[in-house]
């Protein structure tokens, strides 16, 4: 059995003249929460859109759960929340999701049960008999969420899921998300939300100019840090003896930066500049954030 | 299923639109004046001592014809107005994304679209043709004996121009799509016109343009098939005539069959460049 719950090889995708995605390769490991990340025009609604087969790849290979991405197969498989959460505003909240449930292929009874467990979990049994064209922005995200989950899909896509909620919201969305993973279900996180995604995700991908430039466990791509040192006389030699290349330097003040995977390392560099004789004066250690990781990224694909 | 699905939700939309109501409301609001006009038109016909039986008879058949016209033309703006956004729009709007993301096949959602639109359209013609000739019927007393198998025709030539219309919303934007199948709905009442003077003349060039026109958008070949089952038998030996939307020549078999073809492949057209199209 593919383990992946979505596996993407090659993707490439043009509109005329733009090449939106060139080359995306993308591995989801089912049962987690996976963040989908990258700067605006960075190719992450094209790349969706081509997993739910709403789009088709210019080139390469998309599997969901195993079957070819825009199968009916693999659509059986999803449950999406579109970023724009545009629905027919003529409908009432639970007319909608009943429609939803049937272009799912859910039966009678499973609406009947599935519906109102919905619109509880979302907050929003109150107003199931109000036509969406009432709602607010964040009871429309709501309702969109409810839409997603309400045939139990193993893999849930989520564009942009918290963008017009409150603080509240947030944390109920994050609380369901962490839930959906409880329960087994692979969610695909995209989203702009750093600070949520690092709350609640497993794995990450961030993409910029239509290419992965960092995928991975969020835990290992944030553990990589930057050591700051000032240092005494003599440091250039004892670096280069060291056979450390620094990230960036200012030998006038004596500043060196340097990049460490771990605490341990940082150790053995220190005892390298010291057993060389070389005075430590300062040393800084900053822990990388989601934040920047994304922005280094950005910036050093962008140049 | 999936098709019965969204032939439902495209019924419940134009009812809860208020699109069935308008078109109620004013079809209800025709249908009492042309009620009227007949009343009072054939009160003059039936006292007027020049007309005699068989001219009141044509005359009255003509009215038909006139008010079953307006109800087609009503039809036909319904059709368009109806499906001119139907999948552009819907895309346009970020509607359509959840929908095309469910396990539905792209063939069952054009084809649903259409369905759907096509029992409201069933509804409307169905209803209002029938309280139009049943009121002629009543206050005349005269009933064309194949009149019911007009509304057929009508209905026939409305699918047409929603498959059309909704074969052009899979490419073009709102605005675009309505522009051009107006267009070609216009050019082709005009071009039945041209036909009927060609004929006229007996001019086969003009004839010729007039039957090309058909085959750009058959509807109005349709028209005529209506028409001349409401129009009384004897009319073509009186040299009268209904005026330039009146028919009195029914199509061939051939531009049925075109008719026919026209529909299958406006509709295969629509379910192909659908399941092309990104979204």
């Amino acid at each position: 059995m593919d383990q992946a719950a979505i596996h993407a090889t090659g993707l490439h995708k043009s509109f005329g003249e733009t090449h939106a995605v060139r080359g995306v390769d993308l591995s989801v490991p089912r049962g987690e929460v996976f963040g989908f990340l990258g700067p605006n025009g960075a190719g992450k609604s094209t790349v969706v859109k081509i997993i739910l087969g709403l789009v088709k790849a210019g080139a390469g290979d998309v599997t969901v759960l195993g079957h070819p991405a825009g199968s009916l197969a693999a659509r059986r498989q999803i449950g999406f929340l579109p970023e724009t959460f545009r629905f027919h505003q003529w409908m009432h909240a639970s007319e909608f999701l009943d429609f939803h449930g049937r272009l799912a292929g859910l039966d009678r009874d499973a609406r009947g049960r599935r519906v109102p467990e919905m619109l509880e979990l979302v907050g929003l049994a109150q107003r199931r008999r109000d036509r969406l064209s009432t709602f607010s922005k964040g009871m429309l995200q709501r309702i969109g969420l409810a839409q997603a989950l309400l045939a139990e899909p193993p893999l849930v896509v989520l564009d942009e899921p918290t963008s017009a909620l409150d603080p509240i919201g947030r944390r109920d969305v994050r609380d369901i998300i962490r839930a959906l993973r409880a329960a087994g279900t692979t969610v695909f996180l995209n989203s702009h939300l750093l600070s949520e995604v690092e709350q609640v995700c497993d794995q990450v991908a961030i993409i910029n100019r239509g290419r992965v430039v960092a995928a991975g466990d969020l835990r290992q791509l944030l553990a990589a840090r930057e050591v700051e040192l000032r240092l005494g006389e003599g440091a250039d030699a004892a670096l280069r003896a060291a056979g450390l290349q620094p990230l960036a330097a200012q030998p006038d003040d004596c500043r060196y930066t340097l990049t460490a995977s771990s605490d341990e390392e940082i150790a053995r560099i220190t005892a390298h500049i010291a057993g060389a004789g070389v005075s430590i004066y300062e040393v800084q250690v900053r822990s990388n954030s989601l934040e920047d990781l994304f922005v280094r990224l950005a910036d050093s694909t962008d140049q | 299923m999936s098709l019965w699905v969204i032939a439902e939700h495209t019924l419940r939309e134009a009812v809860r639109r208020r699109v069935v109501l308008a078109a109620a409301v004013v079809i209800g609001g025709f249908l009492a004046l042309y009620g009227v006009g007949v009343w009072f038109g054939y009160r003059d016909i039936a006292t007027d001592p020049d007309l005699t039986m068989s001219m009141r008879r044509v005359i009255v058949g003509f009215m038909l014809q006139g008010g079953m016209w307006s109800l087609n033309f009503v039809a036909s703006l319904l059709a368009i107005f109806l499906a001119v956004g139907s999948i552009s729009g819907e895309i346009d709007q970020g509607t359509m994304h959840a929908v095309a993301a469910r396990p539905v096949r792209r063939c069952y959602i054009v084809l649903g679209k259409f369905l759907g639109n096509l029992l409201l359209l069933t509804v409307f013609i169905g209803v209002s043709t029938a309280v139009m000739i049943a009121i002629v019927a009543i206050i005349t007393g005269q009933y064309a004996e194949r009149a019911w198998t007009a509304p057929f025709a009508m209905l026939f030539a409305a699918a047409i121009l929603l498959a059309v219309t909704i074969a052009g919303s899979t490419r073009l934007g709102t605005l675009a799509n309505g522009v051009v199948v107006f267009t070609l709905y216009a050019v082709a009442l005009v071009g039945g016109v041209i036909e009927q003077i060609g004929n006229f003349l007996d001019n086969p060039v003009t004839f010729d343009i007039g039957i090309a026109t058909s085959v750009l958008l058959p509807t109005r070949a349709l028209w005529d098939l209506a028409g001349t089952q409401l129009a009384q038998q004897s009319a073509s030996t009186t040299g009268m005539t209904g005026g330039p939307f009146s028919s009195l020549n029914p199509p061939s078999g051939w531009m049925l069959l075109v008719a026919a073809v026209y529909l299958a492949l406006a509709l295969a057209y629509a379910v192909r460049a659908f399941q092309r199209r990104d979204i």
